[in-house]
């Protein structure tokens, strides 16, 4: 378990980037508890928000012993790149600058790995470009998953009901369905 | 051929003595001593020793002296040569490039970035150019969702005007047949359309009558 090194941080913050807004910055410095700030560590490739002192008392714990520890944000690829785990949903959510709210008939389809209709969408938030990152919560305001904008909001107005609106990358089925893989290393 | 090789060598060393000796007055010791150097062994040189190795003794002294003579030259020089280590000269004035320069006691290997105003550097600068990204994606969406509105008005005036001629026309035609079949005599007697209803209306007659 170490730190990020520079390159490694900028990449992490571009991934975060693309679904968080300002917000985001309240990661690194949590003006709520500023007694013990939370962390990056990076642990056989995968990236943990953790908090310091947690962080600290790992240390105790030999490298090839340490299976997980803190939130898994997402893992780095062997070329370089930083993907995100549904585990990370909870760090980003809070934090989403455009979100797409699904209808109760919509949910389920989503959960079992499907892209977001726009038949099945409530609301979205205004002026979201192509291809930007999205949080998709329920009617209810609950997390489901985050994916990527298929059309611009003013492009997905003219779209037919069974158009994809949002490209899934994770929903929280997942916890079910990659139940083996998603914590192994 | 024995009697030849043997007459060979005492050519040679007959015509060498002779040719180093005529010329050169100065050395005429030293080639006299190596003549008689060489002469030597072949007269106190045992008869076990084949030919061969006689002329290469023989060849060797004098080729020996030359050698002792050429080997302290080149250590010589050897020592001449100094590396810059070997000479220990202060390195005050040096130019060193400012991207060689590696200051000591620096951090080997990987550089972890762990306080949080690093950080913090390094998301402000990644979220200015997220922010980029997307101002620029939005304006172009704009941009295009204004030309795509702007042909959509044009299409529509077009086809607008399209249906307004077609309308016209179908007004002029339903006039144009009210016209004749009302008041034929009076379209007769139109200034207008003198001419080309002249030609038409007898042939009506012709065929109603």
């Amino acid at each position: 378990m170490r730190p990020l090194t520079e390159p490694e941080t900028k990449t992490l913050f571009e991934k975060l980037a693309t679904y968080c807004g300002q917000g985001i910055s309240n990661l690194i410095t949590d003006p709520t508890n500023a007694a013990d700030r939370h962390v990056f560590r990076v642990q056989n490739n995968r990236v943990y928000y953790v908090r310091e002192s947690l962080a600290n008392l790992a240390t105790s714990i030999k490298r090839d012993a340490l299976l997980s520890l803190g939130t898994c944000l997402g893992k780095f690829t062997k070329t370089g790149k930083f993907r995100l785990h549904i585990t990370a949903l909870s760090v980003i959510a809070p934090h989403a600058r455009y979100k797409v709210w699904v209808k109760s008939n919509g949910e389920m389809p989503f959960l079992y790995g499907g892209n977001v209709l726009k038949a099945h969408v409530g609301r979205w938030s205004e002026d979201c470009p192509e291809h930007q990152g999205v949080v998709v919560l329920s009617m209810n305001d609950t997390p489901l998953g985050f994916g990527v904008s298929a059309r611009s909001t003013a492009e997905a107005r003219r779209l037919d009901p069974t158009g994809i609106v949002t490209f899934r990358q994770a929903d929280i089925g997942e916890y079910l369905r990659e139940e083996d893989t998603l914590f192994t290393t | 051929m024995a009697p030849i090789r043997s007459s060979k060598g005492a050519g040679k060393g007959g015509a060498k003595g002779g040719s180093k000796g005529g010329p050169k007055g100065g050395s005429s010791k030293a080639k006299g001593k190596s003549g008689g150097r060489s002469s030597k062994p072949t007269g106190s040189a045992p008869e076990g020793i084949s030919k061969r190795k006689q002329k290469s003794m023989s060849l060797a002294k004098p080729g020996g002296a030359q050698k002792t003579k050429s080997k302290p030259l080149e250590q010589k020089k050897k020592k001449r040569v100094y590396t810059e280590k070997e000479l220990d000269i202060p390195k005050l004035n040096g130019i060193i490039p400012a991207g060689v320069a590696k200051p000591k006691g620096q951090k080997i290997g990987k550089k972890f970035v762990d306080d949080p105003a690093s950080m913090m550097a390094i998301m402000s600068m990644v979220n200015a150019e997220k922010e980029g990204h997307i101002e620029s994606k939005i304006m172009r969406a704009r941009q295009l969702e204004e030309v795509r509105e702007a042909k959509k008005k044009e299409q529509e005036a077009r086809s607008d005007e399209k249906k307004q001629q077609f309308e016209d026309k179908k007004q002029s035609m339903r006039k144009a047949r009210k016209n004749r079949n009302s008041e034929p005599a009076k379209s007769e007697t139109d200034e207008n359309k003198k001419t080309p209803e002249a030609k038409f209306k007898p042939k009506k007659r012709v065929s109603f009558g």
